[in-house]
């Protein structure tokens, strides 16, 4: 798809005209008479509402959640509107519990899993579509639209369905093509086999993005830099190395990181194919908070397991938020 | 200038459209004398498969004559994140009225505050009347909570066609007469399996553990802790273990996740373990082609004992329409409706004197069972030990999967202990 | 000449093979919602439903209040999307276009935002919409739905805006329209595209929802995310009922889906083009 192609627009040597003509601008608007004040003032009041939006409904709630996080909030406390302080006591029942991080890794992990697959494939998938005739290219790019708008709800049942153990068209597959001991098997039996169903579902959704942003992307790099690369008896790889990858950066920058919240916060998948199961192996660090803090009726343990969970992210996207802030300097 | 004009009732007409999708019926509140119950609406929270029809449209009628204008609100929720949407309702301003409570989770809402102390009311509902051993769930530090509504216990429903075709005429009076008239049923042509039984059926698992004399948690030092380690639990397993081996079942699902009766009623299966309400619709299978006997236990003529799962029904402390709600309980747990209710749907009345009226194929099945019910300790915290993930349902798919049992025990001895001693 | 044939022939094939994957599980769904019982509880599956049936999709339109739900699910999507157009296109504007002190913290925030876990941050969502009285209603839903999409919204809205030539809204300015008229004439024409692609991802979010509306509104006001779970639960394995149910759900994403998509990738690559 489109969406995430504005890094390489931005960047893409075609656009080289980007930093030149702001000076110009900002020339006019100080010149004009006597709208400087107001000038100034603009950009922040195109700001006003984002801003105030962002404060009243993810500000005050994050807040909120935070101070939840330091707090004792039980069945009773919920109904009685009591506030009960408790300390670090959430943080430090978490931070000293096997479980909390044991599900810390496998986030993490299974992030990264995921994560490369998307990205890797994804690309493979977008320089194919790059080299598919006009065709060819509508004929995919209609399944790739298909598979990324069903509704998350809606794909997690339908796997549900294709990977049933008794009607499920996988088994099914499976055996008639020889495997037969594959036969009715119960893919939510084992922790490896439900990652697996809920990593195909994942990167079955996620591919689309990737590939048709790959495309836009593609689209946009001038087949003279090819041409020249081949006259210099570049190959296909070292065509991708030295033309492809180094315009494509910033979009393998912006999607990775965009990847690596998605797949992070993944909620419904996980929690929807297998309810976490089996024996809570499958649990990410949204589905725990979402079990200790809902489903057990715990939600300071909850609120402070999601603060957590925030920070772990924050630490894996950190070296994406500085690139992609550094560039802004560029711009 | 037009085209901001444009844009301006735009934007007025779409907050408009929202606020009139929004604008729903809040009951005013607090304006009205006892006597006008006008424009007054009762919400009621029903659990999916208590109410009958019947006896819904029979309750709303009398209601409804009983309080000219008021009108009632049925609701009929999911057990999927009940917990949550019970907790949040109750500390709203205008929650549902009436909420139906599971026995085993009244304790942990009457703890909270969240419902109404219907001590006063009590016999004014009929209290005096209500069998001691099923009003228990509904008191709580020796106040009444809530109003019992009803118990009931799980049969062994059969699909008659079947058994006949497998040469079976009459009820299986022992396990061993169990397990052989199974073993024939699965040998039998049509028959895809001889009894559905899923792996995390914990409820008939507790009746099995009854069976042995054991317990499913014990006091020790003053301290509740999980019980799954002892012998008896064990032997009960091994009984459920035999059972669960003639299913094809999953052994990681528990009977709703997929609905046992509608796997039931594809007319293949040789029985299932269920409640009234999880026999076939008589357009699956006629209901003169279903039978019904409690499940045998090792002594001829002796049922196995079973869990008396049941609710009650309570008022909101929040409740904005408290005596319109009590008249409502008077109303639907009246002789009249009461005794509708266990005709209907084959259930233990709160009342002992309607016992006879529950006469239903179930019901004869049920009663002679019931009598060696038992419920889980009636503690607030006890709910906590059934929130997903249920350490008794995991416990029982690990033994089936073969697992080794005091290590699967020990993990969910653990984690029941934990929960049942974890600040509320 | 035998390689290069292959050379033109392995592409298309992938594709095909690509095509199935990614086509097969949406197929499998509406096929399903077609079959009849017997034919879904198979040992062997029946890929092409041709004596089928729509008897799960009666099942599914009779459910109580279906088209209730249907309106809410569209209100609350459409108003969230409009709303954080709206608000994001002035922020990506002053964000891309002008030079100012915060930029760049603004910037970090909406990145930021874009992380926020909202499944578990529900009950103080829910906390906060309780104390100020706003249950079971739309406008907090909405409210919050825009917000969800609204970091994603600004960010992609950024790149569409920079990929418009900054010398035609100078050309517009010297020809004599004020900066503002010169981003309606020029600007935002150019922005319709984008703005299409971008309003889907809000559309996606918006339409799934289900934890938040789950608490918020349990009396009225409720989506159709709560229909499809309900109705999951309440038919079990009847998975005729349940692909039915899905189907229908995601009819209305995949019908906006297919309408969006083509304007708005005509467009950009007519954009992309002028390089």
């Amino acid at each position: 798809m489109t969406v995430q192609s504005e890094g390489v627009q931005t960047h893409s040597p075609s656009s080289g005209s980007a930093g030149g003509p702001k000076a110009p601008v900002l020339k006019r608007q100080r010149s004009g008479s006597g709208a400087g004040r107001l000038s100034k003032a603009t950009p922040y009041l195109l700001l006003l509402p984002a801003t105030l939006a962002t404060l009243v409904l993810l500000g005050y709630p994050a807040v909120k959640i935070v101070l939840i996080s330091f707090q004792k909030l039980n069945m009773f406390e919920l109904i009685q509107h009591t506030t009960v302080w408790n300390g670090f006591q959430n943080y430090t029942d978490q931070l000293t519990s096997g479980e909390f991080w044991h599900t810390a890794e496998r986030s993490v992990f299974f992030t990264l899993a995921n994560v490369v697959l998307i990205m890797v494939v994804g690309s493979l998938v977008g320089l194919l579509l790059n080299r598919l005739g006009k065709r060819m290219r509508l004929f995919l790019s209609v399944a790739l639209i298909l598979a990324w708008a069903m509704p998350v709800v809606a794909a997690t049942t339908v796997y549900q369905w294709l990977f049933d153990s008794q009607f499920g068209v996988a088994d099914w597959f499976l055996s008639a093509f020889g495997w037969h001991s594959m036969a009715h098997y119960n893919w939510f039996s084992t922790q490896l086999s439900t990652f697996a169903v809920i990593t195909l579902l994942i990167v079955w959704m996620s591919i689309p993005f990737v590939a048709l942003t790959m495309y836009a992307a593609l689209t946009t790099i001038p087949g003279e830099l090819y041409e020249a690369a081949r006259m210099d008896g570049a190959g296909m790889w070292k065509s991708f190395r030295f033309v492809t990858f180094p315009a494509l950066k910033p979009f393998f920058l912006g999607t990775t990181f965009l990847e690596v919240i998605w797949i992070f916060k993944a909620f419904t998948q996980v929690l929807a194919v297998n309810q976490g199961g089996p024996d809570r192996l499958t649990e990410t660090l949204p589905v725990y908070s979402f079990v200790e803090g809902v489903g057990n009726q715990h939600y300071g343990v909850g609120a402070a397991i999601a603060v957590l969970t925030i920070l772990i992210l924050l630490a894996l996207t950190a070296y994406y938020l500085r690139i992609i802030l550094k560039q802004e300097d560029e711009l | 200038m037009n085209r901001r004009l444009i844009a301006a009732v735009g934007t007025a007409a779409v907050l408009v459209s929202v606020a009139a999708c929004s604008s729903s019926s809040t009951s005013s509140t607090g304006s009205s004398s006892p006597s006008s119950y006008a424009g007054k609406t009762l919400t009621v929270w029903f659990m999916s498969g208590s109410n009958t029809p019947k006896w819904t449209a029979q309750v709303q009628a009398d209601f409804e004559k009983a309080y000219p204008g008021a009108k009632l609100n049925i609701q009929v929720q999911q057990w999927n994140g009940i917990g949550q949407k019970v907790t949040t309702a109750l500390s709203e301003n205008t929650p549902p009225d009436v909420l139906e409570m599971g026995n085993t989770q009244t304790a942990g809402y009457a703890a909270t505050g969240g419902l109404m102390d219907l001590t006063s009311v009590k016999s004014e509902l009929g209290g005096d009347k209500w069998a001691p051993n099923l009003n228990n769930s509904a008191v709580f530090n020796g106040k009444q909570y809530a109003a019992p509504w009803y118990f009931t216990n799980r049969v062994v429903i059969y699909n008659k066609k079947l058994w006949t075709a497998a040469g079976l005429t009459s009820a299986p009076q022992t396990l061993t007469d169990f397990y052989a008239d199974l073993t024939k049923l699965n040998a039998t042509k049509g028959v895809s399996q001889a009894l559905y039984m899923p792996g995390e059926e914990w409820y008939t698992y507790f009746g099995m553990l009854l069976g042995q004399g054991g317990k499913i948690a014990v006091q020790q030092n003053g301290k509740w802790v999980g019980n799954l380690e002892s012998p008896e639990a064990k032997a009960a397993m091994a009984v459920y273990a035999k059972l669960q081996g003639f299913s094809k079942a999953p052994k990681d699902k528990d009977e709703a996740t997929p609905q046992q009766s509608t796997v039931f009623s594809k007319g293949d299966v040789g029985a299932e373990i269920g409640l009234s309400w999880e026999a076939p619709a008589p357009t699956a299978i006629p209901a003169d082609q279903i039978g019904y006997f409690p499940l045998p236990s090792d002594t001829a003529g002796k049922p196995m004992p079973v869990f008396l799962g049941g609710s009650n029904l309570a008022i909101a402390q929040n409740s904005q329409n408290k005596d319109l709600a009590v008249g409502f309980l008077k109303i639907a747990l009246d002789d009249k409706n009461e005794g509708e209710f266990a005709s209907e749907a084959g259930i233990v009345p709160n009342n002992p004197a309607l016992n006879s009226l529950a006469n239903t194929p179930f019901a004869q099945a049920a009663l002679p069972a019931a009598g060696q019910g038992d419920t889980t300790p009636n503690l607030p915290q006890w709910a906590a030990v059934e929130n997903t993930p249920n350490p008794i349902k995991q416990f029982m798919t690990d033994v089936l999967e073969g697992k080794d049992y005091a290590t699967a025990a020990k993990t969910a001895d653990d984690e029941i202990t934990k929960r049942l001693n974890a600040q509320q | 000449m035998r390689r290069s044939l292959f050379g033109r022939t392995w592409p298309n094939a992938v594709a095909v093979v690509l095509f199935v994957f990614f086509v097969f599980p949406v197929y499998w769904m509406v096929a399903t919602s077609f079959k009849k019982d017997t034919d879904i509880i198979s040992t062997t599956p029946v890929f092409l439903p041709l004596n089928g049936t729509l008897q799960h999709f009666t099942r599914a339109f009779h459910s109580q209040g279906f088209w209730t739900l249907v309106l809410d699910s569209i209100t609350v999507t459409s108003c969230s999307v409009v709303f954080s157009l709206i608000i994001a296109l002035l922020a990506a504007f002053a964000v891309t276009r002008m030079r100012f002190k915060g930029r760049k913290a603004f910037l970090l925030v909406i990145m930021i935002a874009q992380m926020a876990p909202w499944e578990v941050m529900v009950i103080a969502v829910y906390m906060i919409v309780r104390d100020s009285n706003m249950l079971n209603s739309l406008v907090p839903l909405t409210a919050f739905y825009m917000m969800m999409v609204l970091p994603f919204t600004i960010l992609t809205l950024r790149g569409f805006i920079a990929a418009v030539p900054k010398e035609l809204e100078e050309s517009a300015m010297v020809d004599g329209c004020s900066r503002r008229q010169a981003f309606v004439k020029v600007v935002l024409p150019l922005l319709a595209p984008g703005l299409m692609a971008t309003s889907l991802f809000g559309f996606i979010t918006a339409w799934n929802e289900y934890p938040l509306v789950l608490v918020l509104n349990k009396e009225s006001a409720q989506t159709l995310p709560l229909w499809l779970t309900q109705f999951q639960t309440n038919f079990g394995d009847d998975w005729g009922a349940t692909m039915a149910a899905s189907t229908v759900f995601a009819l209305p994403i995949l019908v906006v889906f297919f309408i969006l998509q083509r304007k708005a990738v005509g467009g950009l690559t007519a954009g992309a083009v002028k390089g």
